[in-house]
């Protein structure tokens, strides 16, 4: 004799004689709880899908990090440098004015003047002691003016620094002003990727969501029944959950293994720029952004499945 | 020998009534297996108490058609009750109502104890694990194989893969497809079909088993084995109620006769 684990009935081993031999080899694949339902074309195609997208969000994230790589030590410590030539520098005072005009501007810090000499052995230093001639650099380099900036997305604080400088006969270093707006730019783009990316999580949510759908149509008998048999409600919808949170990860496992061709292919050309992208950054924001799109799209599909005849 | 099971409330005092010494229940498809092998005791309610009470119980349905008007019966525990009456006289409505499935407009219904129309969903969810339910098209699924569709209601109480299957065994053996365990019920005769929804039903050993219409679609050899396998449960102790039309079989299995007209009480021939 034994006791059923609800302790309600009484099962005597003893009644049964003469079974036939039928194997137990066959694994069962009961429906409800923690048990997934088998996976269909419908399946195979909602993970290409949100596969093509999470690729697509993958591949923009990828493109931003090369950014963030390449303005690289910019953004944190953004310099201006203007330059006085020595035909104008020699004029009386000029260059005094020019940095009292420069520091004028309200969101530049401060100016530094840089003499020609500091100028030299920083550029003997950036070509590496290239053993130039000291003394010749000197009087060939202009006069610097190294300016800090409070602000630099300020509207109008470039043409401020350029007008400045022009009165003067000095010009601003332009790929500096470039790299500073790269930065306002990138600053803005990060929002707009943000914002891709959101957009992207909701349509792979609603595919997820749309597949999962089909399947609880096609599954409603069974639903039906489990609620007639006295399942609770989780026992009901857990199994389309889960199966939309592995979607969601096998997609975004895919997505990532397909993103490193692009690294593979970019890799030469972006050392050159001194960026090099890490995939392996991707892959559990991928992982855990695959798996909540599934579940949020899990949800949406069985936040409504009724069964009329059922109904408590 | 008594007891308070997990689902019984107060009123509801559960008899465990050890059936293997009582004779009988013997089916003809499956020699040598007692329905006392596999229903050993099947938990009942007090005598006193009967099993499903209803007073003046009114079913109006949203459209405004009044489905069940001023039913007041009682059926005691360990009854076998046809339920008849043309098409439309309420049978189903009734049926469904005993397992939560529409609740009553007015008047009294309780079942085990419980009183369906104040009933939460938990308590309902409870009612219809005590409840084998055997549905005219069976409503097998056929994406499953038989083994999955008799295990479906030990496996939404819990029970783990490895107990089902020699429970599942048991009942198919007792209803004569044990070599059946891994078909598919597309494989199955009607009357195979509709003896695995049998299984089904009496696999989580209920106390109450209801059948609407059982036998519709069923020749008249395979009706009354169908009616052999329901009458052997019941003579274990199961409460039967079966709606149906094939008045033949009140005949050859005599039980309580409720007759249903236009959804009014029309008879009720114990």
């Amino acid at each position: 004799m034994s006791m059923d684990p609800m302790n309600r009935q009484v099962i005597d081993t003893h009644g049964v004689s003469a079974q036939p031999h039928v194997p137990d080899q066959v694994h069962p694949r009961l429906p409800g709880g923690f048990n997934l339902p088998p996976f269909g074309i419908h399946q195979v195609l909602a993970v290409v899908i949100v596969c093509i997208a999470l690729w697509a969000v993958g591949a923009i994230w990828l493109g931003l990090q090369a950014a963030n790589q390449w303005v690289g030590s910019w953004q944190q410590d953004i310099h201006i440098h203007v330059y006085l030539s020595d035909d104008h520098g020699s004029a009386a005072g000029s260059a005094d004015k020019l940095q009292e005009a420069l520091q004028t501007i309200s969101q530049v810090a401060s100016v530094r003047r840089i003499s020609a000499e500091e100028a030299a052995a920083w550029m003997q230093g950036w070509l590496h002691d290239a053993d130039l001639e000291t003394g010749e650099l000197v009087k060939r380099l202009p006069l610097t003016f190294e300016l800090s900036l409070t602000d630099e997305n300020a509207p109008f604080l470039f043409d401020d620094i350029r007008d400045a400088a022009s009165r003067f006969g000095a010009r601003v270093n332009e790929d500096e002003v470039n790299l500073a707006r790269a930065h306002y730019w990138l600053s803005k783009a990060s929002w707009l990727v943000w914002f891709a990316s959101l957009v992207l999580a909701l349509a792979m949510a609603l595919i997820i969501s749309n597949t999962l759908r089909m399947t609880l149509l096609a599954r409603a008998d069974e639903i039906h029944l489990m609620r007639l048999l006295g399942a609770k409600e989780w026992f009901v919808r857990m199994p389309f959950i889960l199966e939309g949170m592995v979607l969601g990860v096998a997609a975004g496992v895919a997505a990532w293994i397909l993103l490193w061709p692009i690294d593979l292919f970019s890799r030469e050309w972006l050392l050159t720029m001194q960026v090099e992208l890490s995939l392996w950054l991707l892959l559990p924001a991928l992982l855990i952004g695959g798996g909540v799109v599934g579940t949020v799209g899990a949800l949406i599909a069985t936040a409504r499945v009724v069964s009329a005849e059922t109904a408590a | 020998m008594s007891c308070k099971s997990a689902g019984c409330n107060a009123l509801l005092f559960c008899h465990r009534i050890a059936l293997g010494g009582i004779a009988g229940g013997t089916c003809t498809s499956s020699p040598g297996v007692t329905l006392a092998g596999v229903m050993a005791t099947v938990a009942v309610m007090s005598h006193e108490q009967p099993l499903i009470q209803m007073q003046h119980l009114m079913l109006r349905y949203p459209t405004g058609k009044i489905a069940l008007s001023g039913i007041t019966l009682e059926i005691p525990q360990g009854q076998f009750v046809y339920m008849i009456g043309e098409s439309g006289a309420g049978k189903s409505s009734l049926m469904r109502m005993f397992y939560g499935g529409i609740r009553p407009t007015s008047g009294t219904l309780i079942v085990q104890g419980l009183d369906m129309r104040d009933a939460n969903d938990a308590k309902v969810r409870d009612i219809r694990r005590r409840t084998g339910i055997i549905f005219q098209d069976h409503r097998l699924l056929f994406s499953r194989t038989v083994f999955e569709n008799v295990a479906l209601p030990l496996r939404v109480q819990g029970w783990q893969t490895e107990r089902l299957i020699p429970r599942v065994r048991k009942v198919l053996t007792y209803v004569g497809l044990a070599d059946r365990l891994w078909s598919y019920p597309e494989a199955l005769s009607g009357g195979e079909q509709q003896r695995v929804a049998i299984a089904r039903a009496m696999t989580a050993n209920p106390p109450l088993i209801l059948a609407d219409e059982p036998t519709g679609n069923l020749d008249a050899d395979t009706a009354r084995r169908v009616l052999d396998y329901l009458m052997d449960l019941n003579r274990h102790g199961a409460t039967v109620i079966m709606a149906t039309h094939d008045l033949h079989l009140l005949e050859s299995h005599p039980g309580r006769v409720i007759q249903l007209h236009g959804g009014m009480l029309a008879g009720d021939n114990w």
